[in-house]
C-alpha cells in the first residue's frame, strides 16, 4: 500500500471531522501568527528607525556627539579645520509638536545649508539663490517639510507652521517640501536654518551633533577631540538605541511564544484524538497489508501538511496583526524610548521562514507522542477507549512527579536569572509547564469529589455527570484544561505584576510630584527649555511659595546612555517623599554639597550604590560625584542621575529649565494661577497641568505601554478556548453512545446540553484554580527574575482581588462560549439517533 | 382490561432523499395488556429495535399512533417524551450500556436521580435482588458480562417502570449466563408487575413469553406456541 494511498485515506478523515480540523488549524495559525506579528513589529520598528538614522546621517561617515548632553558651538571650528576632516556639518535635531500637524510630532533638523550640502539633499541649496536667501534671512523662520506630511495635512508653500517649544508657540513658514526619495513615507521631518532652530528650541550657542565626512583613519582626530565629546558612526548610534529596545522587544517575543506554547497543547490534543479515533481504521489498513512504517509515514505527512497549512495561515494572520498594531507599538516606543515612525510592515523571507519553522516545530512536538502511539502500539481492532483512559490515569502520578522536578528546576532557574535574563524566562516557562503537568492529577481528584458534591449539595445530576465525564476522558480533558490553565496563569501573573507595577509607579509619582501645578513639555525627552523670563516671573509671583526647576539631559555613562536630571535639592528636601532604597533623607544635604542620587535601575545596570562615585563627562572634563542615595525612580529604564541645580549650573554653565513644579501658598487656587500664567504666555495653557492631571497623564502612558501585552494575552486565551471547544467536540464524538443512553434514560436534549456546558465550566473552574496558584508564583518570577533583570527596577507586589474576579468571570464566559458549538451539536443529535443493537 | 400499549397502524420509513427507501414497520397495529410479556422475533434489520424505540418514545413513527394507557405518546413533545421514558420505561440493552465512569451503585441510582430521588436503599435492594449486593462500589469494567447485564437490569427496574423494553439482553452473553439473565428478568419483572417487551432472534427466550410475534417485511405476525402463526397484526 503506497504512502499516497495512506495519506489520501487519512485526509478523508479530516474532511469528515472538518470542525475539529478547523479548530486545530486555527490553534496553529494563531500561535504562529502572533509570533510572526511580534517579529514583524520588532523588525519594522527597528528597520524604520535604522533607515531614518541612515537617511538623516546622509553621506556622513562619523558624528561627534556629547557625553554630557550638548556640544558647545566653539568646538565646531576646531574639528572642522582638522586636516583629517573632508567636510563637517553642525546639526540641531529636536522633536516638537506643531499646531497644524496635530497628533504627529515632527523631527526638526537645524542645519547650515552651505556646510550641509555635502551631506544631505534636505536644504534649499539646490533650489536657487532666492530660496537660499529666504531660508537664511527671512523674518519668520522658514522650514522645508517632508512631502508626504504636507500631502497628509493639506499644507502648502507659504503656509504657517506653528511650532510648540515647551508649549510656547513659535511661528515658522513653509518654504517647500523635502522630496520623498530615500525618505520613509512615515518620516515627519522639517528642515530649518540652524540658527533659527537654536533660537526656537532654546539652544543658542549649542549643537546636538556634528556630522563629519572623515578620512578612513580617524586616530588623529581622536587626539584633538574635546573633553566629553566622542566620535561615533551611524551604526554605533543605531546599535546603542536598538540596545535600549532589547528588553521591551524580548518581553513581547516571550509573550508571543506563550501563545504558541498554548497552541502546541491544542495540536497535541487534536493529534491524539485523530490517532485514537482511527485505531480501528489503522488496524484494518494493517490487515489489508499496510506496514507500520507506512502508517507512521502517512501520519507524519499529514502532520507536515497540517503544519504547513497552519503556518501559512499564521504568517498571513501575523502580517495582518502587525499591520493593524504597528502604529500602537511604535507610539509606545516613541513615548518610552525614542521617536520612530513606521509606515509599513515588510514581510521578509527570514520572518516567513521563522514562522514556518515555529509552526512545524509546534506541530511536530504536538504530534510527536501521538505518532509514537501509532509506531509502538499495535492498534488492535476493538481496543477500548477505556484502556487508553486507564493508561492516562496511570500516567498522572508520573506526570505529577515530572511536574515537581520541573518546579524544582524552575526555582533553580529563577535563582540563575541573576546571570542572564534567559534563565528568568526559562523559570517562568518551567513553572507554567510544571503546573500543566500537575493538571491531570488535580483534574482527576477534583472531578472525582466534586461530582458527588454537585449531586449531594447542589442536587444537579447534570453537573455530576459532567464531572464524571471529564474524569472519564482525562487524556483529552486534562490537556485542554492544562492549556487554559497556562493561558490563565500568564494572564493572572502578568496582570498582578502590572497592577503591582502601577501601584508602585503611582506611589512613586505621589512621592515625587508634590507640587500644585506643573509646567512641563509633552515629554522631557525632547528637552525643550522654558523661556527664562517665565521662570523669573513665576519666582516673583506672590502667590507662589516655591518653584522647583527640573531639566533632564541624555548623557553617556561608561559608553551607555543614561539620563541626568537636574533638580532643586533645597526645594525637594522639604517637599517630596522619595523612597530611599539606599541612603536616607539626610542625603538631600549631601546632594547640595555635590553628591548625586541614582535611580535603582542605574544602580542595577552599572552595579553602583551608595558609597560609590559616578564619573560623568562635563564641559570641564571628567568629574566624579559621590553617590549619596539610591531612590526608586521609574522614569527611565536606562537609569537616572539626580544632581542639584547649583552644582550643575556651576559646572555646565547652563541655566536652562525644562519644567517646573509650583508650590502655591495656602489658600491660593491652582486654577487661578494656571489661568493667569496661560494668559501671560500664549500657548502655555497646553503644558500647565495640575498635580492630579500630571499623574493621570503619566499613568495613561503607563497603561498604553502594556497594551501590546493585553493583545498577546488575549490571543493565548483564545487559543486555549479553542482547546476547550476541541476537547468538548472530541468528547461528544467519543462518548456519543453514552449521551444516547442518557437520552434513553430520560434526559432531555436541554439537560444533555446543560451537562455539556457544565463540562466546559468545570474544566474552566479547575483551570482557574490552578492558574490562581501558578499565576501568583509567576508574578514573583516576572517581577523579580524578569522585570528586575530587564529594567533594573523593583516592584511591590500588590495582589488585586479584581484581577482574580476578572479572570474568573472571563473564564466562565469564555468556557460558555467555547461550549456553544459542541452543545448545539449535542442537542441537535439528542433524540435523533437511537442505539442500534441489531 | 384496557391495554397499556396500543399501536394503531404504525409505520416507519427511513428516507433517502425524497423517497421512502427502508420500511421497517408497515401499518402495524397491536394491543398489549398490563403485565403481559411479549417476545418479538425477527431477522437482523427486520425492525425489531425500531419497534422498541417507537414504543419507548425514543423515535417517532412516520404514520400511525402509539398510546401508553390513555396517553398518546406520538403526540408528546420532546420534554414530555423524556419524562415518559424517565418514569414509565426501563431499557435493557444487548451491550449493557453502563457508564464506565460510574460505580455499580451510581449506575443504578441514575434513573432515581433523574426522578429527583436519592433513595439509595431502593438501589441497594434491587442490586441485592439481582445478586450484586457486594459489588456496589465496583466499576463496570471490574465485572463480568453477566454481572454487567444484571446491573443494567437493576438500572432498568429500580424506578419501578410499568414497561420494560429489552433489546437482545442475552445477545452478548454465553448460553448459561444468558439463561440466568432471562431468569432474573422474568423474576423481577413479575415481582414489579411490569409489562415486558423483549426483542430477540434467539428461540431460547421464548419460554417467558405470554405472546410472541415475528416481524416480516414490516408486518407483525403473531405465532402460537404449537402451530406458529395465528394472526397477522
Amino acid at each position: 500500500m503506497t504512502l499516497s494511498t495512506l495519506v489520501t485515506f487519512n485526509l478523508r478523515y479530516y474532511r469528515r471531522h472538518s470542525m475539529l480540523s478547523l479548530l486545530c488549524l486555527m490553534g496553529i495559525s494563531l500561535g504562529v501568527g502572533i509570533v510572526v506579528a511580534v517579529q514583524l513589529i520588532n523588525n519594522s520598528a527597528l528597520s524604520a528607525f535604522a533607515s531614518s538614522v541612515d537617511y538623516l546621517s546622509g553621506r556622513a561617515t562619523h558624528s561627534v556627539i556629547s557625553d554630557y548632553g550638548r556640544i558647545e558651538e566653539e568646538h565646531f571650528v576646531r574639528i572642522w579645520k582638522h586636516p583629517g576632516i573632508k567636510a563637517a556639518s553642525p546639526v540641531i535635531q529636536v522633536m516638537a509638536n506643531t499646531l497644524e500637524i496635530a497628533g504627529e510630532p515632527v523631527q526638526f533638523i537645524g542645519i547650515d545649508p552651505f556646510l550641509d550640502a555635502d551631506f544631505r539633499d534636505l536644504g534649499p541649496m539646490r533650489r536657487g539663490e532666492r530660496d537660499l536667501t529666504e531660508f537664511l534671512t527671512s523674518d519668520v523662520p522658514v522650514v522645508y517639510l517632508s512631502e508626504s506630511l504636507m500631502e497628509r495635512y493639506g499644507l502648502g508653500k507659504g503656509d504657517i507652521l506653528t511650532v510648540l517649544s515647551a508649549g510656547v508657540e513659535k511661528k515658522t513658514r513653509i518654504a517647500g517640501s523635502i522630496p520623498a526619495s530615500g525618505l520613509s513615507g512615515g518620516d515627519t521631518i522639517a528642515v530649518l536654518d540652524i540658527s533659527a532652530a537654536q533660537e526656537i528650541f532654546g539652544k543658542e550657542g549649542y549643537l546636538d551633533r556634528i556630522d563629519l565626512i572623515a578620512e578612513s583613519n580617524t586616530d588623529r582626530l581622536l587626539d584633538i577631540m574635546p573633553l566629553g565629546l566622542h566620535l561615533t558612526d551611524s551604526n554605533e548610534r543605531k546599535s546603542t538605541l536598538q540596545g535600549m529596545l532589547y528588553s521591551f522587544q524580548l518581553n513581547l517575543a516571550a509573550m508571543s511564544l506563550l501563545a504558541l506554547f498554548v497552541g502546541t497543547f491544542l495540536i497535541y490534543n487534536f493529534s491524539m484524538f485523530s490517532v485514537l479515533s482511527r485505531r480501528e481504521d489503522l488496524s484494518l489498513l494493517l490487515t489489508l497489508g499496510a506496514d507500520r512504517a507506512g502508517l507512521v509515514g502517512a501520519f507524519l505527512t499529514e502532520s507536515v501538511l497540517l503544519g504547513a497549512a497552519g503556518s501559512l495561515l499564521g504568517i498571513a494572520l501575523g502580517f495582518l496583526v502587525a499591520w493593524f498594531s504597528i502604529d500602537r507599538v511604535s507610539s509606545t516606543i516613541s513615548e518610552l524610548y525614542f521617536h520612530i515612525s513606521v509606515e509599513s510592515v515588510g514581510l521578509t523571507v527570514p520572518v516567513v521562514l521563522r514562522g514556518i519553522g515555529v509552526g512545524f516545530l509546534a506541530t511536530i512536538v504536538g504530534t510527536g507522542l501521538p505518532a509514537l502511539e501509532v509506531a509502538v502500539t499495535p492498534p488492535v481492532i476493538g481496543i477500548k477507549r477505556q484502556s487508553i483512559e486507564d493508561r492516562a490515569h496511570g500516567l498522572k502520578g508520573l506526570l505529577t512527579l515530572a511536574g515537581v522536578s520541573l518546579f524544582g528546576l524552575a526555582l533553580v532557574a529563577a535563582w540563575a536569572s541573576r546571570f542572564s535574563i534567559f534563565w528568568g524566562f526559562a523559570s517562568a516557562f518551567a513553572v507554567t509547564f510544571a503546573f500543566a503537568l500537575f493538571t491531570p492529577s488535580i483534574l482527576s481528584q477534583f472531578t472525582h469529589h466534586a461530582g458527588s458534591w454537585f449531586k449531594r449539595f447542589l442536587g444537579s445530576l447534570e453537573a455530576f455527570l459532567a464531572a464524571r465525564t471529564i474524569r472519564a476522558s482525562l487524556s483529552r480533558t486534562s490537556i485542554a484544561t492544562a492549556a487554559l490553565a497556562v493561558a490563565l496563569s500568564m494572564t493572572i501573573g502578568v496582570d498582578t505584576m502590572i497592577h503591582g507595577f502601577r501601584q508602585s509607579v503611582d506611589a512613586w509619582l505621589e512621592g515625587s510630584l508634590q507640587g500644585d501645578l506643573y509646567i512641563s513639555p509633552a515629554t522631557t525627552k525632547w528637552a525643550h527649555p522654558l523661556p527664562d523670563e517665565l521662570i523669573e516671573m513665576l519666582r516673583q509671583d506672590p502667590r507662589v511659595e516655591a518653584v522647583e526647576r527640573y531639566s533632564t539631559y541624555g548623557v553617556r555613562l561608561k559608553g551607555k546612555p543614561a539620563r541626568l536630571r537636574v533638580v532643586d535639592g533645597s526645594v525637594l528636601k522639604h517637599r517630596s517623599r522619595f523612597t530611599f532604597l539606599q541612603g536616607e533623607r539626610s542625603a538631600w544635604d549631601k546632594m547640595e554639597q555635590g553628591g548625586v542620587f541614582i535611580s535603582e535601575s542605574l544602580g542595577y545596570h552599572f552595579d553602583l550604590g551608595v558609597g560609590d562615585a559616578i564619573e560623568l563627562a562635563t564641559p570641564l572634563g571628567k568629574r566624579s560625584f559621590p553617590i549619596v542615595a539610591m531612590v526608586r525612580d521609574y522614569s527611565s529604564e536606562q537609569g537616572t542621575i539626580q544632581m542639584d541645580r547649583q552644582i550643575y549650573e556651576e559646572i555646565w554653565k547652563d541655566r536652562k529649565v525644562q519644567s517646573v513644579a509650583l508650590f502655591l501658598k495656602p489658600g491660593v487656587s491652582p486654577d487661578e494661577v494656571r489661568r493667569s500664567v496661560a494668559q501671560r504666555v500664549p500657548g502655555l495653557d497646553r503644558t500647565i497641568s495640575s498635580n492630579t492631571q500630571m499623574r493621570s497623564d503619566i499613568l495613561v502612558i503607563f497603561d498604553k505601554t502594556f497594551a501590546p501585552t493585553a493583545t498577546l494575552k488575549g490571543v493565548s486565551l483564545l487559543v486555549a478556548l479553542l482547546g476547550i471547544a476541541t476537547a468538548l467536540t472530541a468528547i461528544l464524538m467519543e462518548r456519543s453512545r453514552e449521551m444516547t443512553v442518557l437520552s434513553y434514560l430520560g434526559l432531555t436534549p436541554a439537560e444533555l446540553g446543560k451537562m455539556n456546558v457544565y463540562q466546559a465550566l468545570v474544566m474552566g473552574l479547575v483551570s482557574f484554580m490552578i492558574s490562581v496558584v501558578c499565576g501568583l508564583i509567576l508574578t514573583y518570577i516576572i517581577t523579580n527574575a524578569i522585570n528586575y533583570r530587564s529594567f533594573g527596577w523593583s516592584i511591590d507586589i500588590h495582589v488585586n482581588p479584581w484581577v482574580f474576579v476578572k479572570a474568573f468571570l472571563l473564564t466562565g464566559l469564555a468556557c460558555l462560549a467555547a461550549s456553544i458549538y459542541p452543545t448545539y451539536k449535542l442537542m441537535r443529535a439528542a433524540g435523533v439517533h437511537s442505539l442500534e443493537e441489531e | 382490561m384496557a391495554p397499556i400499549i396500543r399501536l394503531e397502524n404504525v409505520g416507519k420509513c427511513y428516507h433517502s432523499g425524497l423517497s421512502c427507501e427502508i420500511h421497517p414497520l408497515d401499518g402495524v397495529s397491536l394491543d398489549i395488556s398490563f403485565g403481559e410479556r411479549i417476545v418479538l422475533l425477527g431477522k437482523s434489520g427486520s425492525g425489531k429495535s425500531t419497534f422498541l424505540n417507537l414504543v419507548g418514545g425514543v423515535d417517532l413513527p412516520t404514520t400511525g399512533r402509539i398510546f401508553f394507557g390513555e396517553r398518546e405518546i406520538t403526540a408528546l413533545t420532546q420534554r414530555e417524551l423524556a419524562e415518559y421514558r424517565r418514569k414509565e420505561v426501563g431499557f435493557v440493552f444487548q451491550s449493557f450500556n453502563l457508564f464506565p465512569t460510574l460505580t455499580v451503585l451510581e449506575n443504578v441510582m441514575l434513573p432515581l436521580d433523574l426522578l429527583g430521588s436519592s433513595d439509595e436503599r431502593r438501589a441497594m435492594d434491587i442490586l441485592d435482588a439481582v445478586g450484586l449486593a457486594g459489588q456496589l462500589n465496583k466499576f463496570p469494567e471490574q465485572l463480568s458480562g453477566g454481572e454487567q447485564q444484571r446491573v443494567a437490569i437493576a438500572r432498568a427496574l429500580v424506578k419501578g417502570p410499568r414497561l420494560i423494553l429489552a433489546d437482545e439482553p442475552t445477545g452478548n452473553l454465553d448460553l448459561e449466563t444468558g439463561e440466568a439473565i432471562l431468569q432474573v428478568i422474568d423474576r423481577i419483572s413479575r415481582t414489579k408487575d411490569a409489562t415486558l417487551i423483549m426483542v430477540t432472534h434467539s428461540a431460547d427466550a421464548l419460554w417467558l413469553a405470554d405472546r410472541r410475534f415475528r416481524l416480516r417485511a414490516g408486518k407483525l405476525v403473531e405465532e402460537t406456541f404449537s402451530t406458529g402463526i395465528v394472526a397477522k397484526a
